[in-house]
């Protein structure tokens, strides 16, 4: 039969051969090492994100761990806070206390001492009073007539009345 | 300056006198009419190059197994020397390589997302040979027919045979997809797409013999052979190696994602 074109079968089937050939040749040769270089190339780079988002997680999580802390920490110290302020409180409250008690005792021994003075200053004043008493008489009894001294006094009266 | 605008009289001299002479030596007379060259570019039935004293084959053929040879030879090269080289922060070559294996894995995995371990390789593969085959022609490789006659290596798919092989094949592929998947259903499938082997094939042979025809018309007159080679020559050829490897590897990438894809019942 003769085919139009110049159609050549065998032929058809050496280029059939020949394709045959170049596509395992390329497969082979080109196509597997490459694709085989980039998979492995991908999927050291996958690992190298699984890696940085695996400690990216655990980052969050310590974040957020030490975050917890850092709120127990506040309340903490509030609470300190709060029994430092009572204590400041219950020992300010002490000291005044104490600090009255100690200003009544100083102002009761005060008292008591100044009861004491004046006891002691009227007793002497008592005393000086008795002195001069005696003194005074003492003294009238062994003054010169008087009769003179009343004139004396009277004189001198009148100077006082000019 | 004096010395720059002598050098450029100079060149520009030679390339008059050289254009002179081609022009008056003349040729030693042409063995076919533009016709017949056309003629044989299309049906290969004048100038035929005998394959190891087997069989007298197409010069497409010689032109295939050239390519093969140097796509291996390369693969092979780069698989010694470069490839164990790879580094993790890619330098140029291995940007190259990862990109063009990545581009057809991409596509066949974008396409054919049920099955496409054996895809990505086979597009690849025949993206390679279309683009490097497609070049091919611009080296002017020669050799010699059995009539003793030298005549250019063309595209290797600008041979009607070529093209049907590789029609089929990509579509054999696409029935492997359809069966490994779906078993008889996945057959009937790909069956639906009966015109797939056909179109493929023709696809490939028309736009690769267009560019031959336009080429083998553009060397047969001198005068068409300055600066227009420029342009239908090279840029002509490496668009085409673009768009036929585009457009060969992305409808077996399709039609393969869709006979493999799961059946719902």
């Amino acid at each position: 039969m003769n085919i139009p074109l110049n159609i050549d079968w065998q032929q058809i089937l050496l280029h059939w051969m020949n394709l045959a050939i170049l596509t395992g040749g390329l497969y082979f040769l080109l196509f597997k090492p490459v694709k085989q270089f980039m998979e492995k190339r991908e999927a050291h780079y996958k690992d190298l994100d699984a890696q940085a988002a695996g400690k990216l997680e655990e980052a969050e999580r310590v974040k957020a761990e030490y975050q917890a802390r850092l709120a127990g920490a506040e309340e903490e110290i509030h609470q300190s806070r709060i029994k430092a302020q009572a204590a400041v409180q219950q020992s300010a409250e002490e000291q005044l206390a104490q600090a009255q008690a100690q200003a009544k005792q100083i102002i009761a021994h005060a008292q008591a001492e100044a009861e004491h003075s004046r006891e002691r200053v009227m007793r002497e004043s008592q005393k000086e009073l008795r002195k001069l008493a005696a003194e005074a008489a003492r003294k009238l009894a062994v003054q010169a007539d008087p009769f003179s001294q009343f004139l004396d006094l009277a004189e001198g009266g009148r100077h006082e009345e000019r | 300056m004096k010395q720059h605008k002598k050098g450029l009289a100079l060149w520009l001299t030679a390339i008059l006198l050289l254009l002179a002479g081609a022009l008056l030596t003349g040729s030693p007379g042409r063995a076919e009419g533009v016709q017949e060259a056309m003629r044989d570019a299309v049906l290969h039935n004048v100038n035929q190059i005998s394959l190891f004293g087997w069989k007298t084959v197409n010069p497409g053929m010689i032109s295939a197994f050239t390519v093969t040879a140097v796509l291996l030879l390369a693969a092979a090269c780069l698989r010694i020397f470069a490839i164990p080289r790879f580094q993790m922060v890619p330098g140029k070559l291995q940007l190259l390589l990862e990109e063009t294996v990545g581009l057809f894995d991409r596509m066949a995995r974008t396409n054919s997302p049920h099955r496409f371990g054996f895809l990505g390789a086979y597009i690849f593969s025949a993206g390679a040979y279309i683009f490097v085959g497609t070049l091919f022609e611009l080296l002017g490789l020669q050799a010699v027919t059995t009539h003793g006659t030298p005549v250019t290596l063309p595209a290797p798919l600008s041979d009607v045979n070529a093209a049907i092989a590789l029609g089929t094949l990509s579509y054999l592929v696409i029935l492997s997809g359809g069966v490994t998947a779906n078993g008889a259903k996945g057959v009937g499938k790909t069956l639906k797409e009966f015109s797939l082997p056909i179109s493929m094939s023709f696809r490939l042979f028309g736009a690769l013999l267009s560019g031959l025809l336009v080429t083998e018309l553009v060397y047969y007159f001198v005068h068409l052979s300055f600066v227009l080679p420029v342009v239908v020559g090279v840029m002509f050829t490496m668009l085409h190696a673009l768009i036929q490897t585009y457009v060969l590897t992305m409808l077996t990438a399709l039609y393969y994602g869709e006979v493999s894809e799961p059946s719902h019942s």
